[in-house]
């Protein structure tokens, strides 16, 4: 009896055994060995490491001429990420929580983006792109437009990047928003109404304390989202040009896979790592606070 | 206040109708009821008047104004809501206050009236808290005092009772009676509490799949049902309902009871077939009456006494003022209070 109870007791870690070994071996393990290779100096493929304390991230804070070029174009690229992205996903989201003809089919159609892979759109852009034969070369040349390099100008590069990934992240906010927005009372919307509050009013008082969870989520899932872009900006610039593109994550890969330098791949990682928990955390944190509040 | 007139109210969906030209006459000041069972079209028709459903056909007017085609906030109208619907994030007083907030208000006017509401309701306490940190009971009067705030020609009021317990609703029902008399606004209540519709209301609109079933006083539709539908709708427990025939003056029941008709016997034939309505007070123990009945069911509220019983195969019941010693299988005997006996048609229920 004692031994059957025993086992029901642990059943649950019985369940759980097989995610998280998956979860250990393939996040916990990674983290901190990606730590450890942080500070130490490795190619990759001697059997030796050799520790060399802070170097590595003395190394790219101080003379790493393309760490704090890559450390601005995240930041602009997080703070591009937080704004369009989820704006337009919550347009889209109220547009389509309308009573519309072909509402499924839209709400299809804007999420479909977020289902390719990123390399994937990355070859698609990159051909739009394209001076001669893209479609957007196309269209301003028949305008009589003068074209630019969009993916070549070191000024435009990083906002044509942005542009290919916005399109393709505003569905995931979208249907976010959409899932929130079921949770908008509806005898609240009518009380509103009769109180005689117009769209904006309506939306600021009923809408949008009704979605601010959905808010919370959407921003935090935006922001790791876009701290880790690598894919998309690996398969249409590369970086370039002349690092105008170059972000974190991209660095970090190229420091290890083409510079065979583990460890201030590492360190760098190591950075977007604590950048990431250091603003994740507090801000969960705040908005869990403020929403009890609100209970 | 304001009287509204509601003509010929129709409501379809598609091809659906579920409203079928309805006429209603609310004078100013007047606390009517529309009571029905649920999918009476009683809620969409309330919906209708407060603007927040589309009229399919017909008219609805306040005071002169025929309000069809306004939006819900020009028809100079406030609404309680089954849940309350109020704002979360808003305090109490932010809540009375938003109506007039959004009528561009100054700040210190919405205070004063949110204040002088407060008072009548009793609510200056609450006024600093969230909705979320009040009872039921207190959110219930918050959501009428932002309705009362406002001074609207009519208040609706949709199953305002309905998610409080049985205490709370009977304390609330005479605060809202007492509310309707110091502020003598119209109301326009909906229900499907025969007894709230009972004890509150000037005037009673009983409604059964979008039709009219019978307007009037609480206690004209209680003593004068239109038909079997109000007679039994109205009143609780319900009214017992017998297949009767007329034989010599009386009416015989299935097993050969026979009820004196008294001074109602000149109204029908000999030999007409009809339904018996006989309220569950208006029976009485009475050892020589002429209604048998076996006893199923004895329930003792305390006050009064429920009796369950198979009179002639059909099931009554009785409500005595007295305790009873009995037990189910008894056979008792019952008197008829005379001048209270109901007779309806036996095909379209209509009274006679």
């Amino acid at each position: 009896m004692t031994r059957l109870f025993d086992r029901m007791a642990n059943a649950p870690w019985l369940f759980l055994a097989p995610a998280l070994a998956v979860y250990a071996v393939f996040a916990i393990w990674p983290m901190i060995d990606v730590t450890l290779v942080s500070f130490q100096r490795w190619n990759g493929i001697d059997p030796t490491r050799d520790f060399v304390g802070l170097a590595n991230y003395t190394y790219i804070f101080t003379q790493d001429p393309v760490f704090w070029t890559a450390f601005r174009n995240t930041l602009i690229w997080t703070a591009l990420s937080l704004v369009f992205p989820p704006l337009a996903g919550l347009l889209l989201a109220l547009a389509l929580n309308q009573p519309l003809f072909g509402r499924a089919t839209l709400r299809a159609v804007f999420y479909l983006p977020v289902i390719i892979a990123p390399i994937a759109v990355a070859t698609m852009w990159r051909w739009m792109y394209d001076p001669f034969f893209g479609l957007f070369a196309q269209l301003l040349t028949n305008l009589g437009i003068g074209i630019p390099d969009f993916l070549g100008d070191p000024d435009l590069a990083l906002y044509s990047v942005f542009i290919a990934y916005f399109w393709q992240q505003v569905g995931f906010s979208m249907v976010l928003f959409l899932a929130g927005l079921q949770s908008v009372d509806a005898s609240l919307v009518e009380a509103s109404q009769i109180d005689g509050a117009g769209r904006w009013n309506r939306f600021k008082h009923v809408t949008l304390p009704a979605i601010t969870p959905t808010m919370t989520i959407v921003l935090v899932l935006s922001l790791i989202q876009s701290l880790k872009a690598f894919d998309i900006v690996y398969g249409l610039t590369g970086g370039g040009p002349s690092q105008s593109t170059q972000m974190l994550a991209l660095w970090a890969f190229s420091q290890s896979m083409q510079v065979f330098d583990f460890g201030r791949g590492g360190a760098i990682s190591v950075v977007l790592l604590v950048i990431t928990v250091g603003v994740v955390i507090p801000y969960l944190r705040w908005s869990q606070r403020r929403e009890e509040q609100l209970k | 206040m304001s009287s509204v007139t509601i003509k010929n109210l129709q409501k379809s969906y598609g091809a659906v109708d579920v409203i079928h030209g309805i006429d209603v006459d609310i004078a100013p000041g007047e606390f009517v009821i529309l009571v029905g069972p649920s999918g009476c079209g009683k809620s969409t028709m309330l919906r209708m008047v407060a603007g927040l459903e589309d009229i399919s056909g017909g008219t609805i007017s306040i005071g002169d104004r025929v309000v069809n085609d306004l939006a819900p906030k020009d028809r100079d109208i406030a609404m309680v809501f089954q849940n309350y619907a109020l704002y979360p994030q808003m305090t109490v007083a932010q809540n009375m206050g938003f109506a007039l907030e959004m009528a561009g208000h100054s700040k210190a006017d919405i205070a004063r009236q949110v204040a002088r509401s407060a008072e009548i309701l009793g609510l200056e306490p609450l006024l600093d808290r969230k909705p979320a940190n009040l009872s039921g009971g207190q959110r219930q009067r918050v959501a009428m005092g932002r309705a009362i705030v406002r001074e609207p020609q009519v208040f609706l009021f949709d199953e305002p009772l309905s998610n409080l317990d049985a205490k709370l609703r009977v304390q609330m029902r005479a605060e809202i009676k007492a509310l309707h008399a110091r502020l003598g606004t119209t109301i326009l209540y909906v229900t499907h509490d025969q007894v709230e519709a009972m004890t509150m209301a000037d005037k009673i609109v009983v409604l059964n799949a979008g039709k009219v079933e019978q307007i009037g006083s609480p206690l004209d539709l209680y003593d004068h049902p239109a038909n079997k539908f109000v007679a039994g709708f109205l009143g609780s427990p319900a009214m017992n309902f017998f297949d009767a025939t007329i034989t010599q003056n009386t009416a015989q029941l299935a097993d050969g009871q026979r009820v004196p008709l008294g001074a109602r016997a000149g109204e029908v034939a000999e030999g007409q077939q009809l339904t018996l309505g006989l309220r569950p007070e208006t029976l009485t123990l009475d050892p020589a009456g002429p209604l048998q009945g076996r006893v199923k069911l004895i329930e003792p509220t305390g006050s009064e006494t429920f009796i369950a019983l198979d009179i002639a195969g059909q099931d009554a019941t009785v409500v005595l003022k007295d305790r009873l010693e009995a037990a189910a299988g008894d056979m008792l005997r019952f008197d008829v209070t005379q001048g209270r006996i109901h007779l309806f048609a036996a095909q379209s229920g209509l009274a006679l």
